[in-house]
């Protein structure tokens, strides 16, 4: 399975992991508002996931170890001003602009995922419409509002996840996509 | 009273005046798509109108959740729930806000008719709930 001089970076639960946030952020994406059972299915997905990740993150093999890439804004800060100057350091795992995205993503879809179940619940749908809606009125426009604002950021964080892949990837002259896939990276 | 109160009261008030265009604002923009004149009798025709929607077997009508009387709550036809009333007489919310005027015709068209609404029977219906 290894091309020469190869080794396993992501073990196959973190790539799973990662691609099926990708399709099912997609799916919440498009359904939004037009096909509300499939969104809601969708970010139950999310939600499951993003579960799973939090324990991985304590659990998992060493690159999917929270304590292998959550460093300090300040030793995040430097590695920007390096990557700027092109010099920054490749990591085997994720460096740590990438490692604070992750904690970043990780963090703004717990909420998302959070509003969207208050929003749906709001409408009596959903696990929340029992215990918190009962007698309440139809809708919150305001769980909607933080919803929409949490999912747009979602996006755009993921632009500058994308950007950081791209740029990651020319400086040390690898492909980091393939990486996810196969899970193997240049030793 | 402070400049940063006095600041403060005045933003308030023009985002006051600019939800009370924001009708104004939708209209236009319907107007500008090519609909109208817009008829409150219209709206009027249209609100009291029950469709059968053949996928679902259902026949249905904005009454069904909005009441029978706009200034008094209705209840979600589904759910149960209380809505607020519609006539913003009562409910100044209403009709205050473009982008909630347009995800509630966009979502209660589709669930009510079965389909989107047209610019023109939106502006029809705006009209008609303006008066209440």
């Amino acid at each position: 399975m290894h091309r020469q001089n190869e080794i396993k970076v992501w073990d196959p639960l973190v790539r799973l992991f990662h691609w099926s946030l990708v399709a099912a952020f997609t799916i919440t994406w498009l359904t939004e508002d037009e096909w509300m059972a499939l969104h809601a299915y969708a970010g139950y997905v999310i939600g499951f996931l993003l579960l799973f990740r939090l324990i991985w993150g304590l659990l998992g093999s060493r690159h999917a170890r929270f304590s292998d890439f959550v460093r300090s804004p300040a030793s995040v800060g430097s590695y920007l001003k390096d990557l700027l100057r092109l010099r920054a350091e490749r990591t085997l795992g994720h460096n740590p602009a990438g490692g604070a995205m992750i904690v970043a993503l990780l963090i703004t879809l717990l909420f998302t995922t959070l509003t969207g179940l208050l929003a749906y619940g709001a409408t009596g749908a959903g696990p929340l419409a029992e215990p918190l809606f009962l007698n309440a009125a139809y809708g919150s426009e305001l769980f909607e509002e933080i919803h929409e604002f949490l999912a747009n950021f979602t996006l755009f964080l993921v632009l500058f996840h994308l950007l950081g892949v791209g740029f990651g990837s020319y400086l040390h002259g690898e492909n980091l996509v393939r990486a996810m896939i196969t899970g193997n990276k240049r030793a | 009273m402070s400049s940063n109160t006095i600041c403060f009261f005045l933003l308030m008030v023009a985002a006051g005046s600019l939800q009370a265009n924001d009708l104004e604002a939708v209209l236009k923009t319907y107007e500008a798509n090519g609909a109208g004149p817009f008829s409150s009798q219209q709206g009027a025709e249209q609100w009291q109108r029950v469709v059968t929607q053949v996928a679902k077997g259902e026949s249905r009508s904005c009454g069904d959740c909005h009441g029978a009387d706009l200034k008094t709550p209705g209840r979600h036809a589904k759910t149960g729930k209380r809505i607020e009333p519609m006539a913003p007489s009562v409910n100044p919310k209403r009709l205050s806000d473009a982008k909630k005027i347009e995800k509630w015709f966009k979502r209660n068209c589709k669930w009510t008719w079965g389909r989107a609404c047209t610019d023109q029977e939106k502006g029809d219906l705006l009209l008609y709930l303006r008066q209440h």
